[in-house]
Formats: C-alpha cells, structure tokens, sequence
C-alpha cells in the first residue's frame, strides 16, 4: 500500500509540468495585462512598450514560462530599454518557491495575495460543505427509506427547485428578500454584502452573521445532487440480501441503516466530497462576487479579467496540488470502505 | 414512527438553524424607504464602539491594483488621492481650477509661466503638512518628478513627466519645471498625487526600485484630508480623518471604502442602506435607485461613448472609404431616441469629441439629423445598391460590416438597436462582443480592433480633460510589427489631420489653441471619422444621509471636508 | 369397449404454459416500475409539452420579431399585445422564450451527450483494464479536474469566442458561440461521470459472473457493454439527467460572467442573467424565463429518477 502511495504521489509530477505548460499557454493568450493598465482611458504606447519590457511580457511565451518556473537572478533583464540586458533579474521561480509578483495587484507577491484570500473562503465553503453534507445524509437516507412516500415527493421537489434555478439567481433573490424587503417591512433583516458592518467591526458574530446568506445560497443547491446520490445508492444498498438477513436476524432498525447499510452505500459520496474538497479552495465565484466576499473565487475572476498570470497560475498549482493530493487520500478510502478493492501490483 | 420523526426533526431543526435569527447586536439604526427630514436624530446608538463617529460606506466596484501615483490609472484608484494624497491645483463641480500646494496657478500673467511657454514656475505654500507633521517642500516635487522617470520603477504611465527636459528647486516653496517643447496640456495632466519623500527616499535607496515598497498598499503618511488605515485585500478599505491637514479635520470621521462588483449587489445594498454612496451604476438601474430615494448627480468628464470607424484600403471594408457611406451610418442611427429611451434623457447625443469643453467646441459642432431616407439616397449614390437578400451590394461585395465591443450588458443592447436600425437601410452589422482585455490588446496580443478585424468600434474615451488633448489619430500610432503597442487602431492617416493634432498639443496660447481644435472639429464632422453616441458623464448616487455633497468632473471628491453626516 | 375420448372442453384445451402468466420482457418491467413513479410520468409529460413549446411556437413567431426591438416599447409589463412583457429594449419576451428554448434544450442535450460518451469510455476502460492504462487515464482526469470549470470555461470562451462562424441547422442560423457552449460544458462536466464508472467497474469485475465470462471465452468488448455496462446503468443514468439540467444551468452561469451565448440571439440563461437588476421593478422579466428553466430541470430530473428506479436489472419489485 504505501508503494501504490508513493508512485501515486510521483506519478503526481510529471502531470503537475504538463498541466503548468498547457495552462501558461493558455494564459498567454486569454487577453493583454497592460491593455486596462490605462484606467479610464486606454494605455498610451510609450506606456505599453515600457511596461511590458519592464514586466517581461516581451520575451517569446517558452522564455516567459523558463522564468516562472526557474526565475530569471542567474540572468539579466534589460530595464532601461536600450536594448541591452544590464540589470540581474529578481525571480528565484516557481521551483524554488517563489511564484512571482502580480502583474495587476502592483508590488503584491503571489503568496501574498492568495493568503489575504485564503482563509475567507476556507471560511465559507467548509462551512458550507459541512452544511451540505450533513444536509444531504439526512436528507436522502430519509427519503431513500421513505421511498415514493408523500414526504419523499415534497422533500425531492423543493430540493430540485432548488437545484433548477441558476446561483446568481438564488443569491440575488435571498439577498433581496431577507436584506432589502425583511428591512422595509420591519422584519429582522440581514446585511447584503461584504463580511461585517463598518460601524460595528469585524467581530466573530459580524462574520458569521455576513455568511448566512452566501451559504444558504451554496448549500441549496448542492443539496439536490448530493442528496440523490445518498439517496440512489442506500436504495440499491437496502435492497441486497444481506440487509435482508440483518433484518431477518433482528437487528435494530438504527444499526442496519448507518452500521451496514451507510458503510457500502458510501463509495458514491467518497467519490463527490473527495473530489470537491480541493475545489473548495477555488471559492465560488458566483457567490463571492454577489456577495462581495473577498474569497478566493473573486480573486480568480478579476485576475483572469485581467490577464493576470503569475497569480491565476498560482491558484492553479495550488489547485493542483491539492487534487492530486486528495485524489490518493479518496482511492485509500476506498479501498477501507469496500474490501473487494483490490489496485493492480 | 420514532426514526422517521426523529430524523425529521433533526432535518427541520438544522433548516430554521440554518435560516436568519437577528442576533440582538444589531444597530437601531432604520433606513427611512423614502427621503424624509434628514436631521432625525435616533435616541440612543446601542454601538458603542462607534460613540457617535460618523462613517460614511462607500461603494465601490472595483478593487485598487495600488494606491500609490506611481503605479496605478484605475479611477477607482486615482479618486482616494483626493482623500488622502493631495494636488497641486483642483477643479470644482463647474471644472474650474483653483490652487491647492500651490500660491496661485501658474500662467503667463503672474510669470508663472515662461513667454516661450516652456518653463513653468510653482510657488508653493509654506503651511502645507504630511499627516506626519514633516512640512511638504519642494524637495518632494523634485522626488516625485525622479521616481516617475527612473527606469527601475515599473510606473503605470510616464506621461508627462518625461516630456519635462528638468526640474529645479532653486528653495524649499519654488519649483521650477523646464519642457523640451511647449506643453499644452501641462494643467490638466501634472502633480496629481505626490510622493513624500522623506519616507520613501530611504526605501528607494534600499531596495533600488520602489516597485515592492510597503507605502504602495499602505500609505500610512499622506497628505490630505484623510489618512489612510487599513486596506483588506478584496473586502474594504478604511481613511480616517487627518488631525493634521492644514486645511482643518473634515467633518466625516471615516470613510469606509467596501468593494462591490456586482451591479444587483450594489443596488440592494444601497437600497438597504449598507452604503451611503455609489459610484457608476449602470442606466439601467437607475429608475430603481430613484424609486429608492435616493439622489442622483451626473457630472461630466470629457468621456464620450464613441464610435471609431476603421479606415484604411487594406485592412478595411471599402464601403468605408466612401464618407457618403460614413455619413449614411451617421443618418441611420437614431441616438437622440436611444438616449431618450435607454438612459433616461439623463445624456445627450455629443455633437463633437469636445462636447463637454464648450470653450472648445466653438462654433458648436450640431450631428448629424435622423434621416434614413437621407441615408439611403446616399448609400445609392455611392453605389451601393439594394441586393435580393435587403443588403446592399457593389462590384460583388456585400455591404456587411464587424461592429465590435465590450460585453457589457448596455453595449450589447446599442449592439442590437443599432444592428437593426442599420439593417433598414440596407447595411448588415455583425456583431462582436469581447472581453475588454481581448478587445484592448494591442496588435501584438491579436486584440480584434487593434489587427484590423473590426470595422466599427464601440468604447468610451475622452481628450484629456479639461484639457482638450487627443492622440489617437496621428498616423505614427498605427500598429505595425515593429511598433505594435501603438494606438490608432483605425489604420486612419489623414495628413492635414495629423498636423493639426500636432500642433495643438504645443500651443498654449489659448486662442490659437482654440482655433486649430475648431479645424479638428470641423474635419471629425464632415468625414465622420468620430461618431458619438452619447455623453458619457460620471453618475454619482448617494443617500439622504450625505450632506453639502458637490462633485467635479476632474477631480471627483475635491470638497470631501466639507461632506457631512446625519444619523 | 370403445374409450371414447370426450374432446377436451375449454379449461382442458388450456396448456400448461398459457396457465401461468407469460415471462415479461425487460421492456414491460421497466415500463411497469416506471409508470408507478407518479413523479417522473409528470417529468415525462412536462417535458414533451415543453419541447412542443419550442417547436410550435416558433410557427407562431418567426425569428426576426423574437429580435425585434422598439426602446420605445421598453419594459412593458404582461399585456394582451405582449403576453410575457418586454424586455429593456423592447423585445418580446414571449418569443424570445420560445427561441430561447430551442437554444437552451440544444445545448443541454449535445453537451450531455458529448460528457455521459466521454465520462463513460474513460471510466470503463480505466476500471476494467487496470495497471498502466488506469493510471494514465486517471491521471488525464485528474488533469482535466484540476482545471477549475469556469477557468476553462472563461479560456475557451476567449478562445473561440468569435472565432466559429455561424451555422444554418434546419433552416435557424445558429450563432458560433452556440457551438463553443456545448463543446466546452461537455468537456467540463464528464470526469465526475468517469470516475462513478470506473469505481463501479472496479468492484463489479471482481464478481463471480465476470469470472464466469471470463472463463467461458466471452470476449473483453462483449463482457464490458453486455455485462457490467448494464449492471452500472443507474449511476449512468442519474449522471446524464443531472447533467443536462447541469448544463442548461451552466449556459446561465456562463452568460452571468458574460461569455455566453452573443446577443441578440437569447437563451433562458442570458435572459434571466439580464432581469438581475430588475427584481423587483420588472419581475415579468425574470419570472418566465425562471419558470421555464424551473420546469426543464425539474421534470428532466424526475424522468432520470423514475428511469434509474425502472431499469435498476437488482430491483426485485414490480
């Protein structure tokens, strides 16, 4: 086993490269970092030489990428633009840690950026998450046992209404009905955007008040896909023989459902939360965007807006890091959860 | 039964856990749905971290990249200098400059201005303050000016400071700048935002470059009004009143800058009441911001939403060339009825590029009518005849032409009506629409206008207000592979043109300055290489709550000290 | 004595195979499964109506007046001229649904189609041969998940964004950006399925009857579609449902970040993206569009419910 770890995790590399050359190519072409750099109006032309000279965006794309990866300080770059490269470069390069400034965020690292981030949209989604996983255990293990009953039907329908309507929608109609309307009519309202009142401070209860909504809005939806799953798997789970047998043997209801049954109906829903956790780190754009939440989600938004490699580059490693750690961790649990599992020598 | 009302009960629980309890720390403050008296005091103020401070939200769309005038051109950015950096000179809501740092103005009466126009002197006042205390000098100048220069900062545009041939502080309240040639437009684009010096010199002598410097996200020293606090990457940025500024403590204690992207967000927060102010919204929105009560200010600001028209034998439609096709669009575009219908009557249609510089636009330029059958009768002149399908056609080619754009939602609605109302005379727009960073990027980057691909090119842009300084046209900004980052992406070279737009930008003698722009303006009617859609202002909405609040089209919050608060 | 044998009456003539009731086909089992799942009969029935909305409707309305605007008609609400309202330019709104149907559905179904083929090729293949061929292939999907879905939505929007020319599919010019739609959503959405299959692969080919396949000589093809294939047929099914409701809804989460379907062609997603600032004061604007992208998601997701249940082969009930 800790062989299939250890080749999983180097089998890891390779792929981490490839990813990174196909996604910097991709960036090079979404858009130019220095065409917003003018503000209101657009960026003059002395202007664009300079800045792109200065930020290396002149250098042909495999160059661009050699410095990200291994920096450009065992090299010099030409800062004064008489064509001669006199001054040493500054990046050490992604291998060894360094990921570069941003190109919009002036004068900002990488790192900076995306740890200012980070822990608000950790924040949220893992609130979220949890929300949405106790959410859709109860939900579908009780309608998969209540099948085709009244309530079975009323909880499946307004959890799919739910799921139909599109997340800025939701958002957008929550926002209104419990931060504007609550508001004029009298009733206890909740705040519309940003994470806590100016006039009050950034307290724990600001933050937590701030998050309902977004979470609310997340978790309603997810709570249809997750739920049908749980719900798909314990019915096919429930029917097979030895259920049957447990209960012929008498075993109480409880210990049926969430010591057997739950146990091999889980695989479905390893599969989804292991590949979701990594994700949480991207934030939800939508959400985050609505509701002014300073995540991680936005910052990918605005930053691809703006053709911001060495940041959206950044989130992406991390990204993938976390996937591909995360993809190893759900293969181990699989083979917890179902003994049959066996993985090629 | 007990699983099942167990389990239901759990589920019931978590949801109305889940929904909204208002925990009592609320504030009492309510927000009236309409403007009533604004001098309605609440009782009590149960927050009793505020004590009474008065903090005024401000919305704001997008985020800073910088706060520091080396590094940033984003307006967003550019208007909290106001707050708490400072000018040399400001303008007021009629856009007349009044001095600031400095004694009076320079120009040619008061010798501030040299009689070749090539050097200019400012006298600065002696009781102007960093919010340190340290006394703001000319030596501060003199840093600023070298900073913006020096290759090793990655400033965000160097104009104009590298058209000064160089700057001396003969004593600590003079300035004197020398131009290589005369500079028009010198006013209008020098000294927004100063560095001090004091802080920054030893930083700069550091690190060998003020690209990485703390100050840029952090100004902590200023020299306005308000002093900077804190900026939270994403969520907000906070300015506190300044018990140094030599010109008295504004009356609002704090101003909370929160960034809100989204334009639905921004309404329902103002509408709630999370914010006091907003800046921008779209005009789509603003039956419903008048509906809410709140007021409304539009202030120009030289930017007008345009058409730009590719004109060039190679790369172009040859349609047009023609300028009888030019002026058939031009007649086939009802603009007085999409400023009508679409933004309210609150924007007029610009008859000339300087529409909101009427010293400028003298004789005023009148647009051209609505006339379809004027266009047609046109389009048929030109040769342009009616093929079986509705579009016109000549020598084999059809008259279809590439209108490209933004993608926000307005352009893309003008998109549409446009598409149909030339669709009646016979002229098949295709449309495009495109990220503006796809749509801006120069001629290396493949952007769509810059290579060529578009015949008709939408975008809001002004001359350098107040100043009436225009660029684009000359024929040296056309992108080529060896100069790609160049601006004219019209592929337009007119000679007399070019001239013209030359010798303006030296002349500061203002009657002669007057009278080539009149030349300038002339020609951009007859041969219709600009078309405007409509005046393009800056829209301010604002509560009730806000008072003695004025704005000014080139420097937007230049009475902030004076803005007050109601509770 | 003769023995006369009486011709057998009636009940006699019955053979002993007419008695007992004839086996049903898998077809009427599903059938019969399927019709007791009240829910999914109304999904079924909602959606035939939904797809004779967009048919007939558009024999009603051409085109050119489902684009047809007049700023002076702006904002109307529902009256008798106009039975949905109209939209901030003028536009029917009525129409506009009806082709925005025909749009939305289009891309829901190719999209699907493009991810459930996709997840289920590189999900069998992946679990039924194992070793190297699994690792390379999971690690694609890995790949391909590591990019975030709306990164790689945003790139290739960029991308080909006016790059696909329009195409003329009966007799309805569809703009490019339909295309790009429906490849990048498909090419997005199939690693959740491939991955559902494979693990399914995994255990199912540890079974006894696979090993029995096996040992009789039945061929790799024939033991993949004919065998395990209809044994994971549930997850399948729950997968493509989802997704096409996933993808429709998609298509308005693109047009939210605005590189969606190009103007002035509608869809459901660009229509209920431009009814966000009127909420309240035109919400004829959002409410129909809403309505209908409610109804397609909701009773596609209840067909896909009652087929899973009705073509479970483990079901024992009738």
């Amino acid at each position: 086993m800790t062989r299939y770890i250890i080749r999983r995790l180097l089998q890891g590399v390779p792929v981490l490269i490839i990813i990174s050359m196909i996604l910097f190519a991709l960036m090079m072409n979404m858009g130019d970092p220095v065409a917003a750099m003018g503000g209101r109006t657009i960026t003059r032309t002395a202007d664009r030489e300079r800045l792109k000279r200065q930020l290396g965006l002149d250098k042909p794309i495999y160059v661009q990428y050699l410095y990200w990866l291994v920096g450009n300080d065992w090299t010099k770059v030409d800062l004064n633009g008489d064509g001669v490269a006199e001054t040493p470069g500054t990046r050490k390069g992604v291998l060894r840690g360094d990921f570069g400034t941003s190109l919009s965020i002036r004068g900002k690292s990488v790192v900076q950026v995306i740890s200012e981030r980070l822990p608000n949209t950790l924040l949220l989604m893992i609130a979220a998450e949890v929300f949405i996983i106790l959410g859709a255990l109860l939900i579908g293990v009780y309608s998969a046992l209540r099948q085709y009953s009244l309530w079975d039907n009323v909880i499946t329908a307004i959890t799919f209404i739910f799921y139909s309507m599109p997340i800025f929608f939701i958002a957008l109609l929550s926002m209104y009905l419990f931060g504007v309307l609550f508001k004029q009519w009298g009733l206890p309202y909740l705040p519309t955007v940003g994470m806590f009142d100016p006039q009050i401070g950034q307290t724990p209860g600001q933050v937590a008040l701030h998050m309902v909504l977004p979470v609310l809005s997340i978790a309603l939806i997810s709570f249809a896909a997750y739920s049908r799953y749980v719900r798909s798997t314990m019915l096919e789970v429930m029917s097979q023989d030895y259920i049957r047998t447990a209960r012929s043997k008498g075993l109480p209801r409880r210990e049926i459902i969430f010591i057997h049954a739950l146990k091999n109906a889980s695989l479905p829903i390893v599969t989804v939360v292991g590949l979701d956790l990594p994700l949480l780190l991207g934030g939800a754009v939508v959400t985050e965007r609505i509701f002014a939440w300073p995540g991680m989600g936005r910052l990918f938004l605005d930053q691809v807006g703006r053709a911001d490699t060495p940041v959206v580059m950044g989130i992406l490693m991390m990204i993938a890091v976390a996937v591909v750690v995360f993809q190893v961790i759900t293969d181990i649990v699989y083979a917890w959860l179902d003994p049959r599992i066996r993985y090629g020598t | 039964m007990n699983p099942k009302k167990s389990l239901f009960t759990l589920v019931l629980v978590i949801t109305v856990l889940a929904t909204a309890c208002t925990p009592a720390a609320q504030p009492t403050t309510l927000v009236q749905p309409t403007a009533v008296e604004p001098t309605k005091a609440e009782p009590t103020q149960t927050s009793a971290s505020t004590g009474g401070r008065k903090v005024a939200t401000f919305l704001w769309r997008q985020e800073f990249d910088s706060l520091s005038p080396l590094y940033t051109s984003m307006w967003f950015s550019t208007t909290t200098w106001e707050l708490w950096n400072c000018y040399a000179w400001y303008s007021d809501e009629k856009n007349i400059a009044h001095p600031r740092l400095v004694k009076e103005i320079p120009s040619t009466e008061n010798g501030g201005v040299s009689a070749d126009y090539k050097t200019i002197t400012m006298k600065l006042r002696d009781d102007i303050k960093w919010s340190d205390g340290q006394p703001i000098t000319s030596d501060d100048f003199i840093f600023t000016y070298k900073m913006w220069i020096d290759p090793k900062n990655t400033v965000s545009s160097v104009r104009p400071y590298d058209l000064i041939e160089s700057m001396e502080a003969p004593d600590k309240q003079t300035v004197v700048m020398k131009f290589t040639d005369p500079f028009a437009p010198w006013e209008a684009q020098l000294w927004k935002g100063l560095l001090p010096a004091h802080i920054l010199q030893p930083v700069f002598e550091k690190d060998g470059t003020l690209d990485k410097a703390a100050w840029n996200a952090a100004p902590t020293v200023g020299c306005g009004p308000y002093v900077f606090k804190e900026w939270q990457s994403g969520s907000f940025a906070r300015f506190v009143a300044s018990d140094n500024y030599w010109l008295g403590k504004p009356k609002i204690d704090e101003i909370f800058m929160r960034f809100v992207p989204d334009d639905a967000s921004m309404l329902n927060a103002m509408k709630a009441g999370d914010g006091n102010l907003a800046a921008f919204p779209p005009y789509s929105d603003i039956p419903a911001y008048q509906k809410a009560g709140l007021n409304l200010v539009t202030e120009p600001s030289g930017f007008n939403e345009s058409w730009f028209f590719l004109i060039n034998k190679d790369k172009g439609h040859p349609a047009m060339l023609d300028v009888r096709v030019r002026q058939a669009i031009a007649m086939a575009f009802d603009r007085v009825k999409l400023n009508q219908d679409l933004h309210y009557g609150l924007t007029k249609v610009p008859a000339s590029y300087w529409d909101a510089l009427p010293f400028w636009n003298t004789p005023p330029m009148q647009t051209y009518p609505y006339d379809p059958e004027g266009a047609k009768k046109l389009l048929d002149e030109a040769g342009w005849v009616v093929g079986t399908d509705g579009v016109r056609e000549k020598d084999g080619k059809k008259l279809v032409l590439r209108y490209g754009t933004t993608i926000r939602e307005d352009r893309q609605n003008v998109q549409a009506i446009a598409q149909q109302e030339l669709a009646a005379v016979g002229i098949k727009l295709d449309l495009a629409s495109y990220e503006s960073d796809v749509f801006f990027a120069d001629f290396a980057n493949n952007g769509p206008a810059a290579t060529g691909q578009v015949d008709i090119q939408e975008w809001s842009d002004a001359p350098a207000f107040p100043d009436p300084d225009i660029f684009y046209w000359l024929c040296s900004e056309i992108p080529t592979t060896e100069k790609p980052s160049g601006q004219n992406s019209f592929y337009l070279c007119d000679p007399e043109l070019d001239a013209l737009i030359e010798q303006q930008a030296s002349q500061l003698d203002v009657t002669e300055r007057q009278k080539t722009i009149e030349k300038i303006n002339q020609i951009f009617h007859d041969k219709v290489y600009w078309l405007g859609l409509w005046q393009d202002p800056d829209i301010w909405v604002f509560d009730s709550k806000l008072q003695n609040v004025k704005f000014s089209g080139v420097t937007p919050l230049f009475n902030i000290m004076e803005w007050d608060m109601t509770q | 004595m003769t023995t006369t044998t009486a011709t057998p009456g009636p009940i006699a003539q019955l053979t002993h195979d007419v008695l007992e009731a004839p086996p049903l086909t898998l077809r009427d089992l599903a059938w019969r499964r399927f019709r007791r799942h009240k829910m999914a009969l109304f999904g079924g029935i909602t959606l035939i109506l939904l797809v004779a909305y967009a048919l007939v409707g558009t024999l009603i309305y051409p085109e050119s007046y489902a684009n047809h605007n007049d700023t002076g008609q702006a904002l109307q609400a529902p009256s008798a001229a106009h039975p949905f309202g109209t939209d901030p330019i003028g536009r029917d709104v009525l129409a506009r649904t009806i082709y925005g149907a025909q749009i939305s559905l289009l891309i829901g179904l190719a999209a699907v189609t493009i991810e459930t083929l996709a997840g289920i090729l590189i999900g069998a293949l992946a679990g039924y041969y194992g070793g190297w061929l699994d690792s390379v292939l999971m690690r694609f999907t890995e790949a391909m998940l590591i990019i975030p879905e709306i990164f790689l939505l945003i790139v290739m929007a960029k991308f080909f964004g006016n790059k696909i020319p329009d195409i003329n599919l009966f007799g309805r010019i569809f703009s490019g950006s339909v295309i790009v739609i429906v490849v990048i959503i498909g090419l997005t959405s199939w690693m959740y399925l491939a991955r559902i299959v494979r693990a399914e692969f995994l255990s199912l080919k540890e079974n006894d009857f696979i090993l029995a396949a096996h040992a009789t000589g039945t061929p790799n093809l024939q033991i993949i579609i004919g065998h395990i294939l209809p044994n994971s047929i549930a997850p399948i099914v729950v997968s493509a449902t989802l997704g096409v409701a996933n993808a429709i809804l998609a298509e308005a989460y693109i047009s939210f970040l605005g590189l969606g379907v190009q103007p002035p062609t509608a869809t459901w997603g660009n229509m209920l993206d431009n009814a966000n600032s009127y909420m309240d004061t035109a919400p004829w604007l959002w409410f129909f569009p809403g309505l209908l992208i409610l109804l397609t998601v909701l009773s596609i997701n209840f067909l896909g419910d009652g087929l899973r249940d009705a073509l479970d082969p483990r079901s024992r009930t009738v």
